[in-house]
């Protein structure tokens, strides 16, 4: 055997085991959903009904689920541009800043992220409660009463409180990302900034943040997953899409589809669309802050 | 030479992982039947009444008929259970899973036609005694929509364990503030006012899904058995009739009377803090079925506080009040494999036997004499049709499936938004018509 092939074997055993399970677990199931999303099917029987883009038109028309699109658009933005911006902002603190208690507050800022969401949703339906919850008291405490709201009763604002609780469990993690490559920027540049006359705001806008750029690039197209998906699981252990369906995302519109409303087929059309959605949107995302890397 | 080894040595490991759980769950399936002895598998929802009594009725099943192998599976979220099997090819041969629940199970094989027609087994024989089954049962319980889902005189579900709903309240507080159990709805109203003034609000509700039994009773009030059966059959026009419009107004009016932290808390999770209103004494009613007793017993509770429940108040002075009858279904699979084993179990659960089991657990079957096994609250309970409260059965019938339309979702889930003003009693009436429209070009 020469040398080539037996390199190119090498690399077929080794890769071998991944790509099988990647293709029966990964690649199948994705192109299962985009042939079922044509037919008509209710999840149990052998009768399933090629109804070509049929699915897709009754989505097209469906106000439903166009509700849960717009609740899903309105979670990643809030979700993205909060936690980045806070994340980002306390990174910042705690590296570049001497605060007592310093790595106390990175474990606090972490522990969020280590909670199951079914947790999370415990204790957010804790702190949202009208008459007992931590919100509505902490803001009677300061005679805020007018402040005071139904945070998941209140159909306007319900959303809103679900990306809240969103954006408490996901600072920490994108925190400590964030982190690590503040860290490793070399001390130098920030003392000849500080020689300079570069004050702390100037340093952070002219230093850190270029050169973690790539980082939050990377994080932007994570928001966008995990918003899609920690949405769901929060929205079904939470509120279940209600009152009224005002915090439906698109993922538990989906599931309720194909789930409890006897339309597996139209629910992985409406699968077809979050998928199409999420590649497309993290693509624009990507391409819209790509920039020279800087190198140091 | 080596690496060919290693090549087929990893190729070989990789194939046995891979079939390794394939093997498996063949042999796991139920189905078989080893040596003469006939394997029936047998799903139930473990519900407020506990899985003990399911394995009580097995053993003495077993012990009636040496030829048959019951295997019991017992869940509280039985669908998540058996559904993966399922779709696999792997039926139980008998399931108790009622309608109405949230993964709606059970409605999707009643959409796809699933379901195996059971009318026979009413004229079979129970298990081990010598009266038939239709014998048995109460009259009624087999001609419901909730029995027959297709309308057409076939029977594909059983019905078992049964439950009056009603609106329940607080006995005690009623009596501590002198105020009489409406009759009408017009004294309803009266009472309402009574009870703002005190700083009590006159209702509140679990979830909007409490809204089934409470809207089907209303328009069994508004517009008798006929219109009922109208409705439930999608006849056109029938949501926006005279009779239709005030049992909508009833409800818009009930709106304003209800507690205003109820739709905050009208969610899966939350919604016992919604039947904490009636244990504090914060509000006075609350659609609901006998198993809430159950469900809230650790829960604290006013001083003196005693379960009661009513019928709904009639709509006019003598007019009927209406207390609807929820039950649980049990059904064989079309697809199961030992039906006529299925058949004879499904007989069996109707012998006194099995009916005084699960009545010692709390749940009672509609067959006759019952009443004598009934004890504590539920004495009260079941004794509301003595009291001249008319029993109302049956919920929509069944269609194929809609894509994106829910009559459920529309009919109830909107009562949210009526509450809370987002909607008018206007709007949801037509999106109920038009959901009724669009089912009924599907019905069969």
């Amino acid at each position: 055997m020469n040398k080539a092939a037996e390199k190119r074997l090498f690399v077929f055993v080794c890769t071998a085991p991944a790509l099988i399970l990647l293709t029966i677990f990964m690649l199948l199931p994705t192109a299962e959903v985009f042939r079922m999303s044509l037919y008509k099917w209710g999840g149990f029987s052998n009768e399933k009904v090629f109804v070509g883009f049929d699915n897709f038109k009754i989505l097209w028309n469906d106000l439903n689920f166009f509700r849960s699109l717009q609740n899903s658009i309105v979670l990643i933005v809030i979700v993205t541009l909060i936690t980045m911006v806070m994340a980002i902002l306390f990174a910042f603190m705690l590296t570049r800043e001497k605060i007592k208690g310093n790595s106390f507050f990175r474990i606090i800022f972490y522990i969020p992220n280590i909670l199951s969401i079914v947790v999370i949703a415990g204790i957010f339906s804790a702190v949202y409660d009208p008459t007992t919850g931590l919100l509505n008291n902490l803001l009677g405490l300061f005679n805020l009463e007018n402040l005071q709201k139904m945070w998941l009763g209140n159909q306007k604002i319900a959303i809103y409180s679900i990306g809240g609780a969103l954006v408490w469990q996901a600072i920490g993690y994108y925190m400590v990302m964030y982190m690590s490559s503040i860290a490793s920027i070399p001390e130098s540049y920030y003392e000849a900034a500080s020689l300079e006359g570069a004050g702390r705001i100037r340093q952070f806008f002219s230093i850190t943040l270029p050169l973690i750029w790539n980082n939050i690039r990377t994080t932007l197209t994570f928001f966008i997953i995990s918003t899609i998906n920690l949405s769901f699981l929060l929205v079904q252990a939470m509120t279940g899409g209600g009152p009224d369906g005002s915090t439906e995302v698109f993922l538990s519109y989906m599931y309720k589809q194909a789930y409890t409303n006897s339309s597996y087929g139209y629910g992985m059309a409406i699968g077809v669309v979050i998928f199409l959605f999420s590649f497309f949107l993290s693509a624009v995302v990507s391409l819209v802050t790509k920039r020279e890397v800087l190198e140091y | 030479m080596k690496k060919k080894v290693l090549l087929a040595g990893m190729s070989t490991l990789l194939a046995f992982g891979l079939t390794g759980c394939g093997d498996k769950a063949d042999s796991a399936n139920g189905s078989k039947s080893s040596g003469d002895k006939q394997t029936v598998h047998v799903a139930a929802l473990e519900s407020a009444y506990g899985k003990d009594m399911w394995n009580k009725v097995i053993d003495s099943y077993e012990k009636a008929n040496p030829k048959v192998d019951v295997e019991l599976t017992v869940d509280k979220n039985l669908e998540e259970v058996i559904s993966p099997n399922m779709k696999a090819g792997k039926y139980p041969d008998v399931v108790l899973l009622a309608t109405g629940r949230k993964l709606a199970l059970t409605e999707t094989l009643i959409k796809d036609k699933a379901l195996e027609d059971i009318t026979d087994v009413f004229d079979m024989k129970v298990y081990g005694e010598d009266v038939k089954v239709k014998d048995k049962l109460v009259p009624g319980f087999t001609e419901t929509l909730a029995t027959n889902p297709y309308n057409d005189g076939k029977t594909y579900m059983a019905p078992m364990f049964y439950s009056p709903t009603g609106l329940f309240y607080n006995t005690g507080l009623m009596k501590e503030k002198g105020w009489e159990v409406p009759k009408t709805w017009d004294e309803m109203w009266a009472l309402g006012d009574k009870a703002k003034a005190e700083g009590i609000s006159l209702f509140t509700y679990p979830t909007t899904g409490y809204f089934d039994a409470f809207f089907y009773s209303l328009l069994l009030e508004v517009g008798g058995p006929d219109f009922y059966n109208k409705a439930m059959t999608y006849e056109d026009g029938i949501w926006e009739t005279p009779e239709a419009t005030k049992a909508f107004e009833i409800v818009e009016k009930l709106a304003k009377y209800t507690a205003p932290t109820t739709v905050a808390n009208a969610n899966d999770k939350d919604f016992t803090k919604n039947q904490q209103l009636i244990l504090d004494n914060k509000a006075l009613f609350m659609p609901n079925g006998t198993w809430v007793v159950g469900e809230m017993k650790d829960a604290p509770r006013a001083d003196g506080y005693e379960w009661g429940m009513t019928a709904l108040p009639a709509i006019k002075d003598g007019g009927d009040q209406y207390a609807f009858t929820f039950f649980e279904q049990m059904w064989i699979p079309a697809q199961s494999k030992n039906k006529d084993a299925a058949k004879d179990f499904l007989t069996f659960v109707y012998s006194d036997k099995a009916a005084d089991i699960f009545a010692k657990a709390g749940a009672i079957q509609p067959v006759e004499g019952i009443s004598s096994e009934l004890s504590g609250d539920n004495k009260l309970f079941y004794s509301i049709y003595d009291n001249g409260a008319k029993a109302g059965m049956g919920g929509f019938a069944a269609t194929d499936a809609v894509e994106g339309v829910n009559m459920a979702d529309t009919l109830f889930g909107t009562i949210n938004s009526i509450v809370s003003g987002d909607k008018t009693v206007k709007e949801w009436q037509t999106s109920v018509e038009k959901v009724s429209d669009q089912l009924r070009a599907a019905s069969k």
